[in-house]
C-alpha cells in the first residue's frame, strides 16, 4: 500500500482507503476515528504508552538532585521552571533491567499530570505520539507479567507493534499507599524537609497548577505538531519530510490559528480535517486541465531548440489531466519532434479511465481546442495528443523499461512516499533522465540541494536539474 | 502495464473460468508486484510476443488444479483424475491457452498485435517465480474450487 499520489484532491482520500497499504487494511478500517492519543515510549525493550490528556510535556531531565533514603525507584526532585516535581524511573519501578546512566548525562522522560499533582518519569526513550480508536484497545493479557496487570488500562497493536497502555493514575496511586505503609520511610520522611518533596503524597502540597503547561489545550504544542505529522500519514498518506516540512509548519501554524478562532481542535478529527489541511497544498491546476499562465510557465522550462525526440515520465499522472496539458505544451512548442509521455498511476481507476477521458471543450482554455474533437458524449484530445501518451498501471516504486528521458513531471508525488520509497523514486527518476534533464516535484515540495538534483531559477518552484 | 491491456485479461479469465466450470467467479482487487513471489503448486505459463514481450502465469495449488480438471473433463464425460497426471495437466494447459488466447483476441480487436507461444506447465513444492525488471499484474480468482491467481507481466518492446 503505498498510496501513490495522483493529482486530484477529491481522490485522495478514497485512494488511501481502498489501496491501503499491504497489512493495514485492518488497521485503517479501525483508525477511521481516532479518540485516543498516547505518547509511546521504550522501557527495558518493550513498548508502552500513556494516554496524552495526563502528559504535560516531554522532557529531558537533567541535574536532578538526589534526595537520600528515599525508594529507589526515586531518582531526586527536579526544578521544573521553579516547581519543584519528583522524578520515578520506571524502569526500577517495574523492576525491569537497564543502564544505569551516568551522571550527569540527560535522561529521556516525561512530565504526568496527575489530578492531584505532577511528576516526572523516565523512560528509556520516548518513540512518539500515536492516535489510535478506543474501540482498538484490547483488555490486558497476562503474558504481559513485567507490569502488574492491575496497571495496565490495555494493549493495541498499531504500526505492527504492540503498545502497552499504563494507567499512570492507579499505578502512582498505589505508590503513595505503598510508601506510606513503609514504617522506614515515615520515620525518615518526617525528619527531614528534602524527604517531603519525594513523597507523592505529601508532594499535593506543593502542587501548583504549572504555567508552562498550556491549559487551553492540555497538549504540549510540540506534542501537537508530532500528532499532526501523524495523523497526516494515517489519515491523508501524507508523510512530513524535509520535502515538505517547511510548507507544513507553517500551515500548522495558521491552521492552528483558525481552528482556534473557529474555536474547533487544532487536531484532525477525521480524514476531512486531514484534507482540509492539506487543500493549499496541492500545485496549481491538480485535477484539471492546466491554466493558460501554467502552460507558459511549464513552457518556459523548455528547451528553445527543437530536440528530434522528447521523452517524458509522468509518475503519479492520477487521471491524466497533467498529462493531457502538458502533451499539449509539447506538441504546440515541439511539433517535428518525437513526444512521448509515459504517464504512471497505481490507482488503477483513475488510471483506466484517462485514456478514454471525456469532457466539455467550452471548458478547456483556449490553445487546447485545437486539438481536440467533438463526439457523441463530448469532446476528447484527438489521437494527435492521445497518440503520444501511454498510460500505465504502474507502481513508480517498481522498476520500469522506460528509455532516457528529458523531463521527470512528479508534482506532489514524493509527500505521498515515506522517507525510503522517496530515496527509491529520486534515484530511479535520476538514472532515467538525460544529462541535465529536468524533474518538476510539486509547488510546495523543495529536493535537498546536496542530493542527486539542483535547483534551477525559474517562473515556477520545484523545478531541479539533474547533477 | 499499459492500462488498455488489462481489462482484456481481467475479462477472459473470468468468463472463460465461468463459461468452462459453469460456476460463479468472484475477482479479487487486483494489484502490481515486481518482488519474486511463491508460486502455489501448479503453474501453467503462456508466453506473448509482437507488440509486447512477456508471459500470463496461471497459478493455484495441486488441489485446486485437480477439482478444477475435473470440472472440464467431467463437462465432456471423460473420466475423472486422482492424481494431477498428463491429463490432468493437458487440461489445465488447455484452459491457460483459452484465456490467453481471448484476451489476444480481444486486444486484436483493439489495434494491438500479440503472438502466443506454447503453453507449459510446472509443478512442485517451494517454488518462486521471478521476473527482474517487470513488474507483473495480479488478478486474483475466487471460484469453488479454491483460488487461481492470473499473474500478467507484459510490456512493450523497446
Amino acid at each position: 500500500m503505498q498510496t501513490q499520489p495522483g493529482n486530484s484532491v477529491e481522490s485522495l482520500a478514497g485512494r488511501t482507503i481502498r489501496n491501503g497499504r499491504s497489512g493495514q487494511s485492518t488497521e485503517q478500517d479501525r483508525v477511521e476515528h481516532i479518540d485516543f492519543k498516547m505518547v509511546t515510549f521504550s522501557l527495558g525493550g518493550k513498548d508502552y504508552g500513556i494516554d496524552i490528556m495526563k502528559v504535560a510535556e516531554i522532557a529531558k531531565f537533567r541535574n536532578f538532585t538526589y534526595v537520600p533514603n528515599t525508594p529507589d525507584f526515586v531518582r531526586g526532585v527536579y526544578n521544573l521552571r521553579g516547581d519543584i516535581i519528583s522524578i520515578i524511573d520506571l524502569r526500577k519501578l517495574f523492576n525491569l533491567s537497564h543502564d544505569d546512566q551516568t551522571q550527569g548525562e540527560a535522561c529521556d522522560g516525561l512530565i504526568i499530570r496527575l489530578e492531584e499533582n505532577m511528576l516526572g518519569v523516565i523512560v528509556d526513550s520516548i518513540a512518539r505520539v500515536v492516535g489510535i480508536s478506543r474501540n482498538s484497545i484490547q483488555p490486558p493479557h497476562p503474558i504481559f507479567a513485567d507490569v502488574n496487570l492491575k496497571y495496565i488500562e490495555g494493549v493495541v497493536e498499531y504500526n505492527d507493534r504492540l503498545y502497552i497502555i499504563l494507567d499512570v493514575e492507579r499505578i502512582f496511586a498505589r505508590e503513595e499507599r505503598k510508601a506510606d505503609d513503609q514504617p522506614v520511610f515515615d520515620d525518615t520522611r518526617r525528619t527531614g524537609e528534602a524527604m517531603e518533596q519525594t513523597k507523592y503524597a505529601l508532594a499535593e502540597e506543593h502542587a501548583q497548577p504549572l504555567q508552562a503547561a498550556p491549559e487551553a489545550t492540555g497538549v504540549d504544542p510540540a506534542l501537537s505538531f508530532e500528532f499532526i505529522r501523524d495523523t497526516l500519514s494515517t489519515f491523508a498518506g501524507f508523510y512530513v519530510s524535509p520535502v515538505n516540512e517547511n510548507w507544513v509548519r507553517q500551515r500548522y501554524e495558521d491552521w492552528s490559528r483558525d481552528r482556534r478562532d473557529e474555536s474547533r481542535d487544532v487536531q484532525f478529527e477525521s480524514a476531512e480535517d486531514a484534507q482540509a489541511f492539506l487543500s493549499p497544498f496541492y500545485s496549481p491546476d491538480t485535477g484539471r486541465f492546466w491554466s493558460q499562465e501554467y502552460c507558459r510557465r511549464i513552457r518556459s522550462l523548455l528547451p528553445e531548440s527543437q530536440p528530434t525526440t522528447f521523452f517524458v515520465w509522468n509518475a503519479g499522472c492520477a487521471g491524466g489531466y497533467e498529462s493531457y496539458s502538458l502533451a499539449v505544451v509539447l506538441v504546440s512548442k515541439f511539433g517535428e519532434a518525437r513526444i512521448k509521455i509515459w504517464a504512471h498511476d497505481k490507482d488503477l481507476m483513475q488510471v483506466s479511465s484517462a485514456p478514454n477521458l471525456v469532457f466539455q471543450a467550452n471548458t478547456l482554455p483556449p490553445e487546447f481546442r485545437e486539438y481536440t474533437v467533438t463526439g457523441t458524449n463530448g469532446s476528447s484530445f484527438s489521437s494527435e495528443i492521445k497518440d503520444r501518451i501511454v498510460f500505465e498501471y504502474h507502481d513508480v516504486l517498481h522498476s520500469n523499461s522506460l528509455p532516457a528521458v528529458d523531463m521527470v513531471l512528479a508534482r506532489d508525488l514524493l509527500s505521498f512516499l515515506d522517507a525510503s520509497e522517496q530515496a527509491v523514486f529520486l534515484e530511479n527518476a535520476a538514472e532515467k533522465l538525460k544529462s541535465g534533464g529536468i524533474i518538476v516535484v510539486g509547488e510546495h515540495e523543495r529536493l535537498d540541494d546536496s542530493s542527486l538534483f539542483e535547483a534551477v531559477q525559474s517562473e515556477l518552484s520545484g523545478v531541479y536539474q539533474l547533477r | 502495464m499499459r492500462v488498455e491491456y488489462i481489462n482484456p485479461f481481467v475479462e477472459s479469465a473470468y468468463s472463460v473460468i465461468q463459461e468452462v466450470l459453469g460456476v460463479e467467479v468472484k475477482r479479487g482487487d487486483l494489484y502490481l508486484k515486481s518482488t519474486s513471489m511463491p508460486v502455489m503448486g501448479v503453474a501453467a505459463i503462456v508466453g506473448l510476443a509482437g507488440d509486447v514481450e512477456g508471459r500470463v502465469l496461471f497459478d493455484m495449488s495441486k488441489e485446486t488444479a485437480i477439482k478444477i480438471a475435473n470440472g472440464m473433463l467431467a463437462s465432456m464425460d471423460m473420466e475423472p483424475i486422482v492424481t494431477l497426471n498428463d491429463m490432468g495437466r493437458a487440461t489445465i494447459t488447455e484452459l491457460a491457452n483459452m484465456i490467453t488466447g481471448q484476451a489476444v483476441t480481444k486486444l486484436h480487436d483493439l489495434g494491438f498485435t500479440f503472438d502466443l507461444t506454447p503453453p507449459a506447465i510446472f509443478t512442485g513444492d517451494n517454488m518462486e517465480v521471478s521476473d527482474p525488471g517487470v513488474e507483473a499484474l495480479i488478478v486474483p480468482m475466487d471460484i469453488p474450487q479454491g483460488r487461481v491467481e492470473v499473474n500478467v507481466a507484459v510490456r512493450e518492446r523497446a
